[in-house]
């Protein structure tokens, strides 16, 4: 009897919490419910504190809110724009304008930054030790240097320094180079320019089934086309025949000095090229490291291999080692172009109009709605990234493995 | 048949074609037409730069002197950098209340240096709250009111030393946001789930820039009426929830490299979520996760010269500020610009050298 | 001259490796001193060792996978020289397996064998689909010619590797320690593809630690030691009555359970 009724103790006491195991906040599955319904309190609150004093707030300050705003006219100039703009425009205008311009800023820089990336990326793998040790000087300098101060220096210790429109820098009374930016000619079409246009698709379309036609022959007789040479040819060739069959069709207007300022030609602003050539050799040095990358990451057996088989060095790049490195640097390219992207804001810091200068900046500071404003540029860059997100990652279907 | 006794060969040394400096010249600078050319070319471009270069900023520089008077030479006026040097480093902060912005960078030294050098089983249990209370007493002495102090307006904050304390202070702070926003995003709870989601996507996606301009515009809106909000505390606020998304996805990574084993074994031995997290999970995430948490610090580091573009006078601020001042309108920029890359990239450089070696520490000792 | 050369082509005692003096140093390291081989067609030879003796290193000069700095070397008549079309025309004699595979992780079982056919020899690629199929028999493995690399077990991977190098018809193999990488269980299904390839008269030159390979297949077993060749034999002298104390000392310990 005793005896039982230790055993009977000794069970209820080591039996780890046994009532507590039956309680409901102990079940994993309440658990987690009992969390999530504090953290949607806490949000609640949280979101109708901030509601109700931004409301009062805007009330307090007289702020309006509402899109009314984007149909009123602006009233300020834009320093430059790929549209016609004048003062007494809209709103709305002065968003598109500013998205125009973050989107060019935009494709310079990747475009730039693509191919100086590229460029160093492989310079490093160069049998010449001085190139080598440029590469990573590149790299290493660029990258850790803040990319606002790289803007300013360009701006203001380089750009601004240029001599006035009376000296300009020029090349051959063409290209002029001063303190107001840089002018280059610009091509004005003539009544058959169309004939050159219409050779230059030709010629696309021409590669386009050559390389058909050059992969079929060599699947059939194993012999080899010479195709980026005769490609080349091609888009050069046919668009020069067109050219001169059709009498040069065009002529180019070029920058003239004309009392203090440049007329005519295309003007390359100095907060444009200060904020491309900076965002270029920075985002640049980001992408040469990810190039260095991913050609390390194939193994030097992969090398080894493919000669062993006899295959040409130039082939071994395109058919061994650039496949299985662009898997690696596929990925990385596009975190690198969405900063780029969002890195275009620091425009703001030398004024060059783009969406966060104009929008978020001189426009905000006029009409003062400045959660709507926000919340529409912010929209933009959103929207940027998951376009260069989507290409990318449509890129990255061709060059990914299925499986490894 | 008798063993003969194997002699082995001696080594020979390598023939003089190979090796030595001439062997050396020739495979790396001269081994091909191409690398010939280009040796020439770059060789020459040096010699074309460099001598003017070296001139410039060093031999026929102004060293001396307190005023840009002193600024005779042709070379670089490093006279401008020495006159503002208290302000690049310190801001405005008062003269003689320096020894606190000192101290603060000190305990911060000192917390690094313990964390790196305490033994394993007392690193996380001091090294941690260390690092989380080293703000909050940083903040105490700058502003100096509830010590006793002289009160320092956070007007007056600025120079370098705000860029490394305001860096150091928002990463300190994000560690836990961005490993809870982590443990959010990796639960099986969908609404937990998708508001960590939510919150580390907006603050990754959007412009480090814009978050500061809303931090400055739209962030007063969102206090009660009547109560205004410092800017610098904005500024931090902005900096704390932008880092946290970052290192959220800093730990993601962590939490994928630590092998399935460990949860297993911690299942295995009984422990709560909780437990099981913070003390088998949590040490191993941070360790393989140092190196990226190193870089996202480089990252926030170089942001926080973004600053500028609201006022706040960090080192860049402070310069373009001396640049306009009446007194030093010589055209002192390219000194200016060349100091604070110079200074940002000694920081950056060596803390990206510390992550690669820790990187490569990781990297054995995984291996064996 | 011209005509001596083709007659010999069909002797089988042609030389069709022969190396003299060969050394080969690592920056200051002396890792090749003085090798002379000469193998003959249809030769199969094993060279064993204990690791860091330059076995690899030697085989891998064959191929111009290494350079050397003294001595020479002839392959098929053709000199090894700082010239692409010598290196070229040498490495189509020449196939290679390496420990490690190393077959291209981003093509199909197919994609790989047919890889050197398609742009080293040429074919069309029909033919060169026909001779990937026609190897991939040989080794066993045809049901896997649309895969990936990754989802073939070690063992077949290095079968792919060995067809991989026959679809380029060489006249010589190297194998650099193709079972070192495998598990126990599939050293076996290697070997005797390797077996197989060896009857049918093959030269062969074989980096490997498999003495049971070596006694039965090979017709010559190299001992290197230090960077030169110590002694070279029959196999069975080699085994039986080790000339010397060093290659006495090797197989005591590798011999041993």
């Amino acid at each position: 009897m005793f005896y039982q009724k230790t055993i009977e103790q000794i069970k209820t006491d080591t039996r780890p919490s046994s009532a507590g195991a039956k309680a409901f906040y102990n079940n994993p599955k309440y658990r987690g419910w009992i969390y999530q319904s504090l953290l949607l309190i806490f949000l609640i609150a949280f979101f109708y504190s901030i509601i109700s004093n931004t409301l009062s707030n805007m009330a307090a300050q007289g702020i309006k809110s509402g899109f009314g705003f984007m149909t009123t006219s602006a009233g300020f100039d834009v320093l430059m724009s790929l549209i016609p703009f004048e003062t007494t425009d809209s709103y709305t205008k002065v968003f598109i304008i500013g998205i125009l311009n973050t989107i060019l800023v935009s494709i310079i820089g990747v475009i730039c930054s693509t191919m100086l990336g590229f460029i160093f990326g492989i310079a490093y793998f160069s049998r010449n030790w001085l190139i080598k040790k440029i590469s990573i000087i590149y790299v290493e300098t660029f990258r850790n240097i803040p990319v606002i101060l790289q803007v300013l220096f360009w701006y203001t210790a380089v750009l601004t320094t240029l001599p006035s429109t009376r000296d300009s820098l020029s090349i051959g009374e063409a290209f002029f180079l001063n303190i107001r930016g840089l002018y280059i000619p610009r091509l004005i079409d003539e009544p058959k320019s169309f004939v050159v246009y219409i050779a230059i698709v030709i010629a696309i379309v021409a590669i386009f089934f050559l390389r058909r036609w050059a992969r079929k022959r060599q699947d059939l007789t194993g012999e080899q086309f010479p195709l980026i040479w005769s490609s080349l040819g091609i888009l050069l060739g046919l668009p020069l025949l067109a050219l001169f069959i059709a009498g040069v069709p065009f002529h180019f207007e070029y920058p003239e000095l004309k009392g203090f300022n440049f007329q005519g030609g295309i003007n390359v602003i100095p907060e444009l090229m200060a904020l491309a050539i900076a965002m270029s050799i920075y985002t640049g040095a980001f992408i040469a490291e990810a190039v260095r990358a991913g050609i390390q990451s194939v193994p030097h057996g992969q090398t080894e291999a493919a000669r062993s088989i006899g295959l040409k060095e130039r082939k071994i790049m395109s058919l061994i080692i650039v496949p299985q490195a662009m898997r690696v640097i596929t990925p990385m390219l596009n975190s690198e172009y969405q900063s780029l992207v969002k890195n275009t804001t620091i425009a703001t810091a030398i004024g060059y109009p783009e969406l966060f200068t104009v929008f978020a900046g001189s426009a905000l500071n006029q009409v003062g709605q400045a959660i709507e404003m926000m919340f529409m540029s912010l929209a933009i860059y959103f929207a940027l990234n998951m376009m260069i997100s989507f290409i990318m990652n449509q890129f990255n279907k061709r060059v990914a493995i299925t499986t490894r | 048949m008798p063993i003969k006794e194997f002699k082995p060969l001696p080594a020979q040394p390598a023939p003089v074609s190979t090796t030595g400096p001439i062997a050396w010249l020739k495979n790396n600078l001269f081994s091909s037409p191409f690398n010939i050319v280009a040796t020439l070319l770059i060789l020459s471009g040096l010699f074309l730069i460099l001598p003017g270069l070296i001139d410039w900023l060093f031999i026929s520089a102004n060293w001396t002197g307190t005023t840009q008077d002193a600024c005779v030479d042709d070379g670089a006026c490093w006279v401008f950098i020495r006159a503002w040097s208290q302000q690049i480093f310190y801001g405005s902060y008062p003269s003689g209340e320096l020894w606190r912005v000192n101290l603060c960078l000190f305990l911060l030294a000192v917390v690094i240096y313990l964390s790196f050098i305490l033994p394993i089983n007392l690193r996380n249990k001091v090294a941690i709250p260390a690092f989380l209370a080293l703000p909050f007493v940083c903040l105490l002495f700058l502003d100096g009111r509830y010590l006793g102090l002289e009160y320092v307006n956070t007007d007056y904050w600025g120079g370098f030393s705000l860029n490394i304390l305001l860096a150091a202070a928002s990463i300190i702070i994000a560690f836990p946001f961005g490993f809870l926003w982590a443990l959010g995003r990796r639960s099986n709870l969908p609404f937990a789930q998708s508001v960590s989601v939510i919150c580390i996507e907006f603050f990754r996606g959007t412009p480090v820039l814009a978050l500061f301009f809303m931090g400055s515009v739209m962030l007063p809106l969102f206090f009660p009426e009547g109560v205004t909000v410092d800017k610098l505390l904005r500024v931090w606020i902005i900096l704390i929830l932008f880092m946290s998304a970052y290192m959220a996805e800093v730990f993601r990574s962590g939490f994928q490299a630590i092998p399935n084993g460990q949860y297993e074994a911690a299942d295995s031995i009984g422990l709560g979520y909780w437990q099981k997290t913070f003390f088998i999970i949590f040490p191993q995430v941070i360790k393989v996760s140092m190196p990226n948490i190193l870089a996202t610090f480089i990252m926030v580091f170089k942001n926080t010269v973004f600053l500028l573009v609201i006022a706040v006078p960090e080192i860049l601020q402070v310069i373009l500020g001396a640049l306009t001042n009446s007194k030093w309108l010589g055209g002192h920029a390219t000194e200016g610009f060349l100091f604070v890359a110079l200074v940002f990239w000694a920081c950056c450089y060596s803390m990206s050298m510390l992550s690669t070696s820790i990187e490569k520490k990781l990297d054995t000792s995984h291996k064996h | 001259m011209n005509t001596d050369h083709q007659a010999s082509i069909h002797n089988m005692n042609e030389d069709i490796i022969v190396i003299k003096n060969l050394n080969k140093w690592y920056g200051n390291f002396h890792v090749l001193r003085d090798i002379n081989l000469t193998v003959k067609k249809g030769e199969r030879i094993v060279i064993c060792g204990p690791s860091g003796s330059g076995k690899s290193t030697t085989i891998r000069c064959i191929n111009r996978l290494e350079e050397f700095q003294r001595g020479s070397l002839t392959v098929n008549g053709v000199e090894m020289i700082d010239d692409v079309k010598n290196i070229e025309a040498i490495r189509k004699e020449v196939g290679m397996v390496f420990q490690h595979f190393n077959l291209f992780p981003h093509l199909t079982i197919l994609e790989n064998l047919t890889l050197g056919p398609i742009w080293v020899q040429k074919k069309p690629k029909e033919e060169a689909k026909a001779i990937a199929m026609k190897y991939l028999e040989r080794v066993k493995i045809p049901d896997q010619a649309n895969k990936f690399p990754g989802q073939l077990s070690g063992g077949q991977q290095q079968r792919v590797a060995i067809a991989r190098s026959l679809c380029m018809s060489p006249e010589i193999m190297l194998f650099d320690e193709p079972t070192s990488a495998l598990d126990p269980e599939m050293i076996k299904e290697v070997l005797d593809v390797m077996v197989e390839l060896a009857d049918e008269g093959m030269t062969m030159l074989c980096v490997t630690h498999e003495m049971g390979f070596a006694k039965t297949v090979a017709d010559r077993v190299i001992f290197m030691d230090g960077g030169e060749i110590v002694e070279q034999n029959t196999p069975d002298t080699f085994f039986d009555h080790p000339e010397t104390d060093r290659l006495q000392l090797f197989l005591s310990q590798i011999l041993q359970h």
